[in-house]
């Protein structure tokens, strides 16, 4: 008899989807899907809006990440009417990016992530959440909480609001920082930093502990999509980098995105399928994301994230296929960003009101811009008329570039959990929480 | 006893949970009060357990999203039968934001744009996904066109605090009291030229002493930031007469009344948390308080209910507010509209309305409940909140409005015929929830 197993909703997901596998008689595993079941067609009713108010209408693509949809389609109005901003703006988006990979990065790491770490796999679904885990340790939970909200709060500060930003402008941004707000983040960047190293100190103990689940179960060799700046880890601006299952690295510009980057529509999700065009489909399936970012980059763009990145090479070689690894990617993004959110906060051109180039004029055009979203790479490609009315949009939105990549991911671990019982023999610590 | 609650998401992009979230600290004293037994994004329960759930088990259910597929429209009822009391949760669910403006093209239209004739897509013969999916709507819906509402927290998103005071104020919680005495005793004007005996709805006689900002020195009333005392001033009887007659409120007195509910009461009615129908009765079985004015002298909760009372049955009072009386900026400034201006033209000063510097601020037309967020970074608003009035023709409202009360010099039809996208800046939050629309550019 056919099984089918379906997780419906799959839960701490930002977003709307189901898991589905199912097993033939033979025990064998014949399919494994990862449905996602809405979507609300951004690249249909951005169609005759002024180009300059989609960046204004696009954050609602992600409420987690709307900062790149901010960001990312004023880059691309830029790019089709020549827009050159001056270097505050450049700055102040780049401060405001890393502010969001901060939040981002501890709430996936903190809400999304940990409970299963902490609690371990096998904990009461009703209690294996973040709630819980602050109920527990009140000590982490206040710290993961204060690590938000700096970030959040400096979203707010230079977006204007955290969700769903408003300050960026074709030609620049429509204000600076005050004074007096970068001084109130200037003093608390410190003990941010501080946290920062408990949640590494946390996450490479969780590694150790589960060194035996990382480095066995869900290793899936695929592509990988990243963005470097002249192969420095960058997630505002840089070329898109596409590196090899052998971890061959190719570079391309953003401009030619299409020769790049494939869509298959699959059939069971409205979320569509990306890969690497060049190989095919579904061989070319790549994944995105912080795992991604960190196989592309030859280096961090910070020190202390850099030796983070030496630590991680160090134990898994120079190409990291662990999707468990994820998890230790992710922390030294977050290294990165608050190194980064630290530098900029000292630099005077944040509070420099200079931020907004009067020269601004619609042309007919095709702008592609891209950024690195806490969940993968972000491209927007906007077709402008004349008198600036976007025509066109297309849209590669960061989640969709690790759908495929999922589901690969997915029927890899299905084999392995139904057919190959790996999960039997393996070694779990005992939980943090019990 | 803690209180049962559900969370359900339709089609939208977990922006209101994460400003939820965003509370953060301010989410702990909550938490215990509330029994959370379904909430997909946070917590692992699956949709069987919500279906197994007897009807009206859940006494507040949060719907946030529009609804855009079959999947959402079935959700939707499915909450209404299981939880007491509905609220639409973020202007998503509300008015349908911004996807509703896919409600100008016929469904298939949109549908071939994703999924047949996008650049990057690599099928030989592309086509709408069907295996397991749930399937689109004919046009995207807010939650009222489908099921009946209680409650309303419009906003994208909704700030956090708004939220939190709204669950508060649903589970029929009072603000603690500060300190013993009032802030009378303490306030500069206290012997001598007391605000209220001048007709000025001052909230000193309930509100907690101890503050150093004292606003009474500056000549303005308190409006209760700090929260309630434990012990009332004599003056309350005053203030008692004249919450009393709201109905004849000088538009001053009605500005501190709403910053009081908002600072004192944390009642989020300036954040766009409008009551519907029987959500009262509800409240009321729950023993939260009643209007009648029993006690004498008042008590802080006596005069905080017949507050509440009066608005419950008047909303429309909470809908004199725009994004406007939120706004920093001056109306009447030394700038003039004398051509409407894109966004990306110039470069705003951050003192004169943003109208009258020549942009389109949806400010004049929008609901209160932001504390003009936009504005503040220098961006005109674009009406997230919804608007303060529903009318078919909101284009045509909105000159109206701007041309009564703004230094403008271009006419109403100058005006519209300047703004090319009159659908994205009139109507950009909001299209889905107006009932005249039918479709088209
Ligand atoms: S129109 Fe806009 S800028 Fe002007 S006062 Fe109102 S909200 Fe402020
Ligand atoms: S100013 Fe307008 S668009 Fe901005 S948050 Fe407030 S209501 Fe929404």
């Amino acid at each position: 008899m056919v099984k089918e197993i379906v997780v419906e909703p799959v839960t701490r997901l930002e977003g709307h989807g189901g898991l589905r596998i199912v097993l033939g008689d033979d025990g064998k595993v014949k399919d494994a899907q990862f449905n996602i079941t809405s979507t609300r067609f951004f690249e249909k009713f951005c169609e005759g809006r002024y180009a300059e108010h989609v960046p204004r209408i696009t954050p609602r693509i992600c409420g987690i990440c709307p900062i790149p949809h901010h960001l990312t389609p004023t880059k691309a109005v830029e790019d089709a009417w020549g827009v050159e901003i001056p270097e505050p703006a450049r700055k102040l988006r780049i401060l405001l990016q890393n502010a969001k990979q901060y939040s981002s990065h501890v709430l996936h790491f903190y809400a999304l992530a940990a409970p299963d770490f902490l609690l371990g796999p096998f904990a009461d679904p009703a209690l294996r959440n973040v709630v819980h885990v602050i109920n527990k340790m009140p000590d982490v939970g206040a710290m993961a909480l204060k690590m938000m909200d700096f970030g959040q709060k400096l979203c707010a500060e230079i977006g204007g609001k955290s969700v769903h930003p408003i300050s960026a402008i074709v030609g620049g941004m429509k204000k600076p920082m005050d004074e007096d707000a970068r001084d109130k983040f200037l003093k608390q960047v410190g003990e941010q930093i501080e946290f920062t190293k408990k949640t590494v100190e946390i996450g490479l103990k969780v590694v150790e502990d589960y060194w035996d689940v990382v480095a066995n179960v869900a290793v899936v060799p695929t592509y990988y999509l990243g963005m470097t700046k002249n192969g420095v880890h960058d997630i505002y601006e840089g070329d898109i980098r596409i590196v090899t299952p052998n971890g061959e690295k190719k570079d391309f510009d953003i401009h030619k995105y299409l020769d790049v980057l494939g869509e298959h529509i699959p059939e069971h999700s409205y979320a569509t399928h990306m890969y690497y065009k060049p190989a095919g489909y579904p061989d070319g399936i790549y994944r995105a994301n912080c795992l991604a970012m960190i196989n592309a980059a030859d280096k961090m763009a910070t020190p202390l994230a850099d030796e983070a990145l030496k630590a991680f090479r160090d134990k898994t070689g120079p190409i990291s296929h662990h999707t468990f690894a994820y998890h230790w990617a992710r922390l030294i993004e977050t290294v990165e960003a608050i190194e980064i959110i630290a530098t900029l906060l000292k630099d005077p051109d944040v509070v420099n009101p200079d931020c907004k180039t009067l020269d601004v004029e619609p042309r007919e055009g095709n702008g592609v811009g891209v950024t690195e979203a806490p969940r993968g790479l972000l491209l927007y490609n906007i077709w402008s008329d004349a008198a600036g009315i976007c025509k066109k949009l297309n849209l590669l939105v960061a989640t969709n570039h690790n759908i495929a990549g999922i589901e690969k991911t997915l029927m890899h671990t299905a084999k392995q959990v139904f057919e190959d019982k790996a999960l039997d023999g393996l070694k779990l610590p005992d939980p943090w929480i019990k | 006893m803690a209180v049962k609650v559900a969370f359900m998401q339709c089609s939208d992009c977990w922006g209101c949970h994460q400003s939820l979230l965003n509370a953060h600290l301010g989410l702990l004293p909550v938490l215990p009060a509330l029994d959370i037994v379904y909430w997909p994004a946070v917590v692992d329960f699956k949709h069987d357990s919500l279906k197994a759930r007897p009807d009206g088990d859940i006494l507040v259910g949060f719907v946030e999203g529009s609804l855009r597929t079959n999947e959402d429209v079935e959700n939707a009822k499915l909450m209404r039968a299981k939880c007491q009391l509905i609220i639409s949760f973020g202007s998503c669910s509300c008015y349908g934001n911004v996807h509703g403006l896919a409600n100008q093209w016929d469904i298939q239209k949109v549908i071939n744009r994703k999924f047949v004739e996008t650049e990057s897509i690599t099928n030989e013969s592309p086509h709408e996904p069907k295996e397991h999916m749930p399937g689109f709507t004919e046009k995207i819906m807010p939650l009222d066109e489908v099921i009946k509402v209680d409650a309303y927290i419009a906003g994208c998103p909704p700030k956090p605090e708004a939220i939190i005071s709204s669950v508060v104020f649903l589970l029929g919680q009072k603000p603690q009291p500060m300190n013993d005495l009032a802030f009378c005793n303490e306030c500069p004007l206290n012997t001598e030229g007391c605000l209220l005996d001048k007709g000025v709805m001052c909230f000193g006689p309930i509100t907690s002493s101890g503050c150093t900002l004292k606003c009474t020195s500056n000549g303005d009333p308190c409006v209760g930031c700090f929260g309630p005392s434990k012990t009332v001033a004599s003056r309350a009887e005053k203030l008692n007469g004249m919450v009393k007659n709201l109905s004849t409120i000088s538009t001053g007195n009605k500005k501190n009344l709403f910053e009081f509910l908002t600072l004192f009461l944390n009642v989020p009615l300036m954040a766009g948390f409008d009551l519907a129908g029987d959500v009262l009765k509800q409240i009321k079985k729950r023993g939260a308080p009643e209007s009648p004015l029993a006690n004498l002298p008042p008590t802080t909760e006596d005069i905080a209910s017949s507050i509440m009372a009066y608005l419950r049955d008047n909303r429309d009072f909470t809908e004199i507010s725009n994004v406007c009386d939120t706004c920093p900026r001056i109306i009447g400034s030394k700038s003039r509209m004398t051509k409407v201006k894109r966004d990306y033209e110039g470069l705003p000063n951050m003192d004169d309305c943003l109208i009258e510097q020549g942009y389109i601020c949806m400010g004049p037309v929008t609901k209160a409940g932001c504390g003009g967020l936009c504005l503040r970074v220098n961006a005109p608003c674009s009406g997230c909140y919804g608007q303060t009035e529903w009318v078919a023709d909101q284009a045509s409202r909105f000159a109206d409005v701007v041309i009564k009360g703004f230094n403008v010099d271009v006419s109403k039809e100058e005006l519209l015929s300047q703004v090319k996208d009159h659908l994205g800046t009139f109507q950009k939050f909001t299209l889905a929830s107006n009932r005249s629309y039918k479709g088209g550019e």
